[in-house]
């Protein structure tokens, strides 16, 4: 992961369990987080559908997914704020399903911050030190400590309603981590923050991550870049089930379902009919796209005639002025018409109609690129090692 | 507001005087109807209390032989006393009430809700009559002990003090639990859930996240409910209770029983007095406790 | 959401159920049992009977019924009338201004006094001239008109004050007079809240009998005042069916409002 400390905070954080350190983990320790097929439903709604899942000790993991797709409800379930209606959760390696939050001892941090709109910002840390009985000089040092390292000593006497949003997300994080939690919960924190506020916010949990390093993670979020840049492995959810879950470059660079390559990338899908029989396992595959042939990377078994979708991010593309006689031949080269350029700062997106296929692409062009203007001919290219095949059953 | 004067240029002074005199004129209907059948017969209770029976002025006399009568001292004590007991009996209950519908919830939950709201606009006199039927003299109460078993005293609650409190907990207890289900539900769940998860048992969360943030709400009801207590009339009459003569009772026996006006001109005045400085001192209170409050949730 | 354990739970619920039977249901219940009741010596009442209900239907009862209605249908109409007249004036101005606060002041203050007092001031007040309202139908109105006037106005200006205030302006920019604002804007939108109000004077003008009691001439006797008298005199049984009536007819007007109600709540 990524090294973005702004501070030395490190010196600061105290050692939140007596293992941490290297070298000593036992061979097979239990796992922070166990879900074993574990549904919600409200009525005659599922919430969540039979979710498996493991986070190990000291592992980030995001769930990722549009709204509904059941990873905010995957999340209650492992605080406890839903009860399951089937399977179980475990943590550490021990159930827990059935017992009400305060027994399972989670740092959890949703998306409203959820601070005690009456007390003050060192009451709101001490507030499960509170709960825990602790004695007064104890609580006292750690609230300091969590603020500290939270950068927020200095507004301990303040109200929630004194504080920015970035700043009510700071001492969120504290007071959860002020109960030394096996496990820290994140429900799609930063989503109530303007975008140059989420940047910064992104960089200090990337350094807290690090200050951390035995704690687990659960992260929710819509935003595939938070997850992106947060998380060791990404689990994509849809409709209340698990799609697919890998490392960001497994599910980035080789996504299993036209969804995951949708939803993280953005990639464009296009019909494809397989010309030639592959094996799998990322050998390049041709394939027809409507009238023309691209190479692509084929994760799974192909025979001639078989049907698949190529998925090809924005990014990948490269475009070049045209017109259609030339492209024909050309290997991994298709012609278009530009629909729409928008201009975003670091590039331009542009909204390609492909011509003889009815399919409409979205290409990134980078900075310091010629830039097409509406209804310009161009032929987009793309590097066959960022093609990818993706089963074709899947529309998202 | 703001709104209002974003949108047009700044009203000049003369242009602004002008408005607040049509509003002063427009509101003049309702006032005058207030004025001429509330505020004027106050006024006319209050000259009263300076007349004998045939209208002779007699000055202060009415009111030193009234606020040296020991009838009307021990009825301010116990108006106040039944109305404090009462309030803090249907806080106590419409607090538990409230919690429980709103934070234990349960499929019929909202059929409750209403069942409460609809009760609101019942007569008063429904529950002493129910009691007077249940736990009265000759009530099916005492008639059952007496057939079960003969000797024992019969029940005589419901003419006495603790019938009339019971009865007022039980008919302004509504009048708590409905503000405070409408605060309740604006208690945002997260903050239940966190507090959760930080390790609060759940009487701990109560006491430091739900309560707090009803303080207002709270105070309002208990100031309204300890006004409302104060005034209560008709389920002290329907009791029957000849010992329990409380400001407004004394009011209805000295002008309607007794043919008193002067009396109850007195009485009447004192019951004002106190009236108004609950019901200032419930507005005063409510304003700045909800002012705090909209200032917090900004 | 609070209480995770089942057996808390459970416990918390047989609290509630106990106290809402005790302070809902058994008033309910035991009214209704005793209106049909011949006698009433054991658990249960004994020789069902419905003379009770009929004598609450029969001539006399009947008329203080009718009266009743007459006397809450004219007093909360008036007072509804009076209460949205203050509470637009009140909501026109800004919630600093003097009117606003003036209005908020004297409107809610009927409510602040006990119901007595208002019958022995409108007594004492108009027994004598110039106005001679001792005796009449007028003062038993003006009565029940007074002490919902607060609730009333405190309805509506809630609902005036929580109003889009943008709305109107917009009205007026599209070249609205004041009065066709009024009419086709301000007053439609707070349709609710003042049927809502309406219902809720009707239902207490029903119950009323502080003030009643106080000046009600003998031609003029609501159902409450003989619900008293039936009480006074030991008739409980008598008094349940008059009272079960009362509650009745006050549920069907409620229900009848509340259906108004929905059809008026256009968001």
């Amino acid at each position: 992961m990524l090294s973005t400390k702004k501070k030395p905070r490190r010196t600061h954080a105290a050692p939140l369990r007596p293992t941490q350190g290297s070298g000593v983990v036992p061979d097979h320790p239990p796992n922070a987080v166990e879900l074993r097929n574990v549904s919600v439903t409200y009525g005659t709604t599922t919430a969540l559908a039979g979710l498996d899942l493991v986070v190990a000790c000291g592992e980030t993991v995001a769930l990722l997914g549009p709204s509904g797709s059941g990873k905010s409800t995957a999340l209650k379930a492992i605080a406890g704020f839903e009860q399951p209606s089937g399977g179980r959760i475990l943590l550490d390696g021990e159930d827990v399903t059935g017992t009400s939050p305060a027994q399972r001892g989670i740092g959890v941090v949703v998306q409203s911050y959820a601070l005690f709109p009456h007390m003050r910002i060192d009451a709101n840390v001490a507030y499960g030190l509170k709960a825990r009985k602790l004695p007064k000089a104890q609580i006292a040092a750690r609230v300091k400590l969590m603020l500290e390292m939270v950068g927020m000593e200095d507004h301990a006497h303040k109200l929630p309603r004194q504080l920015s949003g970035g700043q009510q997300q700071r001492v969120a994080i504290a007071r959860a981590l002020a109960i030394k939690p096996r496990v820290l919960l994140l429900d799609e924190p930063l989503s109530a923050l303007d975008a140059s506020l989420r940047a910064e916010m992104l960089i200090e949990l990337q350094a807290l991550r690090v200050e951390l390093p035995e704690i687990a993670m659960v992260y929710v979020t819509h935003d595939q870049s938070e997850a992106l840049t947060l998380a060791d492995r990404i689990a994509v959810m849809r409709n209340a089930r698990l799609e697919e879950i890998g490392t960001a470059a497994q599910l980035y660079d080789r996504p299993a379902s036209a969804f995951t390559a949708k939803f993280l990338g953005g990639a464009s899908l296009l019909p494809a009919v397989s010309t030639t029989v592959v094996s799998g396992a990322g050998t390049l595959a041709s394939v027809m796209v409507g009238a023309h042939r691209m190479r692509a990377v084929a994760p799974f078994a192909l025979f001639p005639g078989d049907r698949a979708k190529v998925a090809v991010r924005p990014h990948a593309w490269q475009v070049l002025p045209g017109s259609p006689e030339i492209s024909a031949s050309t290997v991994n080269s298709l012609p278009g018409r530009v629909e729409s350029v928008q201009w975003r700062g670091a590039g331009h997106r542009l909204q390609v109609d492909l011509i003889g296929i009815a399919e409409r692409v979205t290409v990134d062009v980078p900075a310091l690129s010629p830039v097409p203007t509406p209804g310009d001919l161009v032929v987009l290219s793309a590097d066959p090692a960022h093609v990818v095949l993706v089963p074709a059953g899947d529309t998202p | 507001m703001s709104a209002a004067v974003l949108d047009k240029p700044a009203p000049s002074p003369p242009v602004r005087a002008a408005a607040a005199w049509r509003a002063w004129l427009w509101l003049a209907v309702p006032l005058l109807f207030v004025a001429a059948f509330f505020v004027y017969p106050l006024v006319q209770i209050g000259a009263q209390s300076f007349l004998d029976k045939s209208g002779a002025p007699v000055g202060l006399e009415n009111w030193r032989y009234e606020l040296a009568s020991s009838a009307v001292q021990t009825a301010i004590v116990s108006t106040v006393k039944i109305a404090a007991i009462s309030t803090l009996g249907a806080l106590v209950l419409g607090t538990f009430i409230a919690l429980a519908l709103s934070f234990v919830p349960f499929r019929g939950a909202g059929f409750i809700t209403r069942l409460i709201e609809t009760v609101v606009s019942f007569p008063s006199f429904l529950i002493p009559l129910a009691f007077s039927i249940l736990y009265g003299r000759t009530g099916v109460v005492n008639s059952v002990m007496e057939s079960v078993a003969p000797g024992v005293p019969p029940l005589n609650f419901v003419n006495d003090v603790p019938g009339v409190v019971l009865a007022e907990i039980a008919f302004y207890t509504p009048f708590v639990v409905r503000p405070l289900l409408a605060v309740f539900s604006q208690v945002p769940r997260e903050l239940i859930d966190v507090a959760g998860s930080l390790g609060s048992s759940p009487w701990a969360i109560v006491r430091t996240v739900i309560l707090p943030a009803a303080v207002p709400a709270l105070a309002a009801a208990t100031g309204l409910t300890f006004l409302l207590t104060m005034n209560e009339f008709g389920i002290i009459l329907f009791t029957g209770a000849k010992n329990v003569m409380t400001l407004p009772m004394l009011i209805y026996t000295r002008s309607i029983v007794t043919f008193d006006i002067p009396s109850a001109a007195v009485i009447a005045c004192l019951q004002v007095a106190l009236s108004l400085c609950v019901y200032c001192l419930y507005r005063w209170i409510t304003k700045k406790l909800s002012g705090a409050h909209h200032a917090a949730a900004r | 959401m609070l209480l995770h354990a089942k057996s808390t739970r459970l416990t918390v619920w047989g609290f509630l159920a106990v106290a809402l039977l005790l302070l809902v249901g058994a008033p309910l219940l035991v009214t209704f049992m005793a209106a049909f009741a011949g006698s009433w010596n054991g658990v249960l009442p004994s020789n069902p009977t419905l003379g009770h209900l009929g004598g609450a239907l029969a001539a006399d009862n009947l008329s203080a019924l009718i009266v009743s209605l007459q006397t809450a249908l004219f007093a909360s109409l008036l007072a509804v009338f009076l209460g949205t007249w203050a509470a637009l004036c009140a909501a026109s101005a800004p919630a600093s201004s003097t009117v606003s606060k003036v209005s908020d002041a004297v409107f809610h203050l009927p409510a602040a006094v006990p119901s007595v007092v208002v019958g022995l001031g409108l007594l004492t007040a108009f027994s004598k001239p110039p106005l001679l309202l001792n005796g009449t139908v007028s003062i038993v109105i003006l009565a029940q008109t007074l002490l919902v006037l607060a609730f009333s106005y405190s309805t509506v200006s809630a609902a005036a004050r929580g109003a889009d205030p943008l709305i109107p302006l917009a009205a007026a920019s599209l070249g609205a007079s004041r009065l066709r604002v009024l009419l086709t804007i301000r007053l439609p939108l707070l349709l609710p809240a003042i049927v809502a109000a309406t219902g809720l004077a009707l239902a207490l003008c029903m119950g009323e009998l502080g003030a009643t009691v106080m000046v009600y001439p003998a031609s003029w006797r609501t159902l409450p005042v003989t619900i008293f008298t039936l009480t006074d005199r030991g008739a409980l049984f008598d008094a349940s069916a008059n009272t079960l009536v009362l509650i009745a007819v006050t549920v069907a007007v409620l229900a009848v409002i509340a259906k108004v109600k929905g059809r008026t709540t256009l968001r």
